[in-house]
């Protein structure tokens, strides 16, 4: 799961939502254009420098990233074995590593295989610099100025709102049901899926039973009492954010000309 | 003629009201009436129409919840059939039970600020109401923080302060404080008590609470079966002690204790006292004399012969990032102890329990069961012996019926098909659920899903049972139920823990009382003497029984005995005093 804001005074949390969110953009699209690793890694580097600097939790990190470790292995696997030489056209990602059978498994495909996990790394952290430094309403309110009706971005919050308890209520399911002698998550595939089923339907009936008690207390605040509502604070660019977005525009600009030039490539 | 409604004033004029697919009326001739300005009490039993009348009051009721309505309900003196929810909501702020369905912001301030900004108040405005109703529930510098990281009381208190900022003129709140440790009811208390003083509001609460209610509500309405059975004075309403018992409240203690007075003819009608100070004073005027007797303990005390079942040698946990939640702790609790944790909420209480059957393990030292350290087993293999039942039935109940519920844990012991039939049904009909084996657990009420969730634990026949908090949330009758079959359980030889924040029910049922501070037990041993140190209890927010504090007031007449229970107080007061008119 992302990573909550957290309320502090970094350089990030005090840009604008559009830049920031123009920032991520122009920073996927730059890791996408490019296959080569060196610049993908060096993107990942400046990624993980901007996160230290403004004092993310490395933990939380640590438990996205964590189970996608297999499909990392496996993206590796399949990169290595499917990509056959004559798709590269630099020599040395013709070479062959190795061969299981008559499957070859070359360096360029391995290669490729280490951009995209690099790509995955790069937008878990670019969009947990996000959600760490803004908080929801500015989301919001950046939908808001799309013309998204406000129902739907209250949706939206009220859903983000809900992950820790809705969290917190399945470890307390769990718990329950391991006090009664119920073995989760443990033994064969099968065993294990079908011990999560007496997790998940009492907790869909709770959840069916939260939204209507949910409905209720909208009404009680007043919710749709008038067509619009009051924004707390408008969110504002300032110059600064006028420079960084130009400056990412640039960014964008010349990563398109340099991979126009074949260079990045693999 | 034409009644002029006062704003501020609720007039309820229900002929009847039916759910849609109910076939009976939930209400047949409801009629009440509140004033500007008062607090209202609402008692009665669970399932007697509190909650439900309270949805009557802003027009939840019909327009939300549908069904056959006939009569008209005034809130603010607007009729609500004729407004929507929402405009009412300006009005007429209704505070439900579990403030986490009732929290929409992600931080403090955004959530006080969503009723205004619904309603468009201006900007300043709402930062104006924000600020006075987080300083209206104490919650004055928690702007910026995390609701989900809120503590329980925390939420209670933003819950309230969410619809404080809608500045409605009726405030409505359904059971405020029944998930709370008594320092956090008496704090909810004293902030409606305040806001009653400034004279900005009416108040209408449901409680089960009948000390504080006596204390803050000016009237109190009785419901029972959707009518409202009794209304009037709360001093009136609890010297009556049958009458409140028969109307499934709990009664007063000092009620008690007048009324025993009373039938053994020591105390006239007209002369009745009703708390603490009026007692003292009685106590003085007709105390003539006093047979002093020896003080001898009449619980057991197993400590010191019995086995021990449960070990805990320097047992230090702490959540991650946290400072740690339990400090070496080191408590023996022996074979067919009644034990009971005691100590506010946030002390540790849980914590410790989820160690016992290794749903939480220790971070540092060990936990042994009948000598065993249990680090090697799971909880599911622990679940044989040491038996936990949660607050919450419904975070387990998931079987189609009330017999596969009990049998779910059941089918991975190896038992023999008779063996298991056996189980189900003994576990069914200990708590009274025989009935009920073909029944969908959803369609049980709460309390005998309650009982359900008590009876899945049960049939896994566990030595040890721990209990976390039996009786919140139930009435005076379901409270007695379910100490009924602890105290039966007790008496077969079961080991039990008890987490509990009802003083009475430790003080009366438990062997020993283990106080819970800071992750760490700051007091240990059996009631009498436990809810005696007066000093030690405040220093860990416990606030003993009523009759404790009012036998520890009667030493300067020579009282030297260390009663637990309302009944053996009651018994001390007219067999060891000498009262005028007393004819031995």
């Amino acid at each position: 799961m992302l990573i909550e804001y957290f309320p502090s005074e970094s350089y990030i949390h005090k840009l604008d939502v559009r830049t920031k969110t123009l920032g991520f953009l122009s920073i996927t699209t730059i890791s996408f254009l490019f296959l080569s690793p060196v610049i993908n890694f060096f993107i990942t580097l400046c990624t993980i420098l901007i996160l230290l600097t403004i004092g993310t939790p490395l933990a939380g990190i640590k438990k996205i990233l964590k189970p996608l470790f297999p499909i990392f292995i496996l993206m590796l696997l399949i990169t290595g074995f499917t990509y056959p030489a004559n798709k590269f056209t630099s020599g040395t990602n013709q070479n062959i590593l190795f061969s299981l059978g008559d499957v070859p498994f070359t360096l360029g495909g391995f290669l490729y295989g280490i951009t995209l996990v690099l790509r995955i790394f790069i937008m878990v952290i670019t969009s947990t610099i996000i959600t760490y430094t803004t908080p929801i309403e500015d989301i919001l309110q950046m939908l808001k100025k799309t013309k998204i009706p406000h129902q739907f971005a209250f949706i939206i919050a009220t859903g983000i709102r809900f992950i820790p308890t809705m969290q917190k209520k399945s470890e307390m399911i769990q718990e329950a049901q391991q006090a009664r002698g119920a073995e989760i998550g443990t033994g064969g595939l099968i065993k294990r899926i079908s011990s999560y089923i007496s997790v998940l339907i009492p907790l869909i009936v709770d959840s069916l039973r939260m939204s209507d008690n949910l409905a209720i207390a909208m009404l009680n605040r007043g919710f749709g009492a008038m067509k619009t509502t009051t924004d707390l604070n408008e969110i504002k660019m300032k110059t600064k954010d006028y420079l960084i977005c130009f400056t990412e525009v640039i960014f964008i600009a010349v990563a398109f000309w340099i991979r126009s030039e074949n260079i990045g490539g693999l | 003629m034409f009644e002029v409604l006062e704003r501020g004033s609720i007039k309820v004029d229900l002929l009847r009201f039916k759910y849609k697919d109910s076939l009976t009326n939930i209400f047949n001739s409801l009629n009440f009436k509140i004033e500007k300005g008062e607090f209202v009490g609402l008692m009665g039993r669970t399932g007697s129409g509190k909650t439900t009348s309270m949805m009557l009051l802003n027009g939840l009721i019909p327009h939300f919840i549908e069904g056959e309505f006939e009569g008209n309900v005034y809130s603010n003196s607007m009729n609500t059939l004729r407004y929507r929810i929402q405009t009412m909501s300006r009005f007429v702020g209704l505070v439900l039970q579990d403030p986490e369905t009732q929290i929409f912001g992600i931080t403090v301030e955004r959530d006080v600020a969503f009723g205004p900004s619904n309603l468009t108040f201006g900007k300043e405005k709402i930062k104006e109401v924000v600020q006075k109703s987080l300083k209206a529930v104490g919650l004055e510098g928690y702007e910026k923080r995390i609701t989900s990281e809120l503590s329980g009381g925390e939420k209670q208190r933003l819950a309230i302060a969410g619809v404080l900022a809608m500045e409605p003129e009726i405030l409505i709140l359904d059971e405020p404080t029944s998930e709370l440790d008594p320092a956090g009811r008496e704090e909810i208390y004293k902030l409606l008590s305040n806001l009653k003083k400034k004279g900005e509001v009416t108040i209408l609460v449901s409680s089960h609470d009948t000390e504080e209610m006596l204390t803050y509500a000016d009237r109190i309405i009785v419901l029972d079966n959707g009518k409202m059975i009794w209304e009037g004075k709360p001093t009136k309403l609890f010297q009556d002690v049958e009458e409140t018992k028969r109307m499934g409240i709990r009664p007063l203690e000092i009620a008690e204790i007048a009324n025993s007075f009373y039938k053994n003819s020591l105390l006239k009608a007209d002369s009745e006292f009703i708390n603490k100070n009026e007692f003292l004073q009685f106590v003085k005027n007709n105390l003539t004399s006093f047979k002093s007797s020896h003080n001898g303990s009449k619980k057991n005390n197993l400590t010191n012969y019995s086995p021990v079942v449960i070990e805990t040698k320097d047992l230090s946990f702490n959540y991650q990032q946290k400072d740690s939640a339990l400090k070496e702790m080191n408590i023996k609790i022996h074979k067919g102890e009644f034990v009971a944790l005691i100590g506010k909420n946030g002390a540790g209480k849980t914590t410790f329990s989820k160690q016992l059957n290794g749903l939480l393990r220790p971070t540092s030292g060990s936990v042994l069961i009948n000598g065993n350290d249990i680090s090697r087993f799971t909880t599911a293999q622990l679940s044989k012996e040491v038996g936990y039942v949660f607050q919450n039935p419904d975070h387990q109940i998931f079987s189609a019926t009330v017999f596969d519920e009990v049998e779910f844990g059941l089918k991975r012991l190896n038992l023999s098909d008779e063996e298991r039939l056996t189980r189900i049904n003994n576990a069914l009909e200990f708590v009274g659920l025989e009935k009920f084996k073909n029944r969908h657990p959803f369609t049980l009420g709460k309390g005998e899903r309650q009982k359900l969730a008590f009876a899945t634990v049960l049939a896994m026949e566990p030595n040890i049972l721990i209990i976390d908090e039996p009786t919140t949330g139930q009435d005076w009758d379901g409270t007695n139920k379910m100490m009924e079959m602890l105290n039966k359980l007790h008496m077969q030889g079961h080991t039990i823990l008890m987490i509990t924040h009802n003083m009475q029910l430790a003080a009366e049922y438990a062997d020993r009382i283990i106080v819970f501070s800071n992750g760490k037990v700051v007091l240990e041993g059996p009631p009498e003497k436990v809810f005696y140190e007066t000093e030690v209890l405040k220093s860990a927010f416990v606030t003993a029984p009523d009759c404790i504090n009012l036998s520890k007031e009667l030493r300067s007449y020579g009282y030297i005995k260390y009663p637990v229970s309302i009944n053996e107080f009651k018994k001390d007061l007219l067999e060891e005093f000498i009262w005028k008119g007393n004819v031995n």
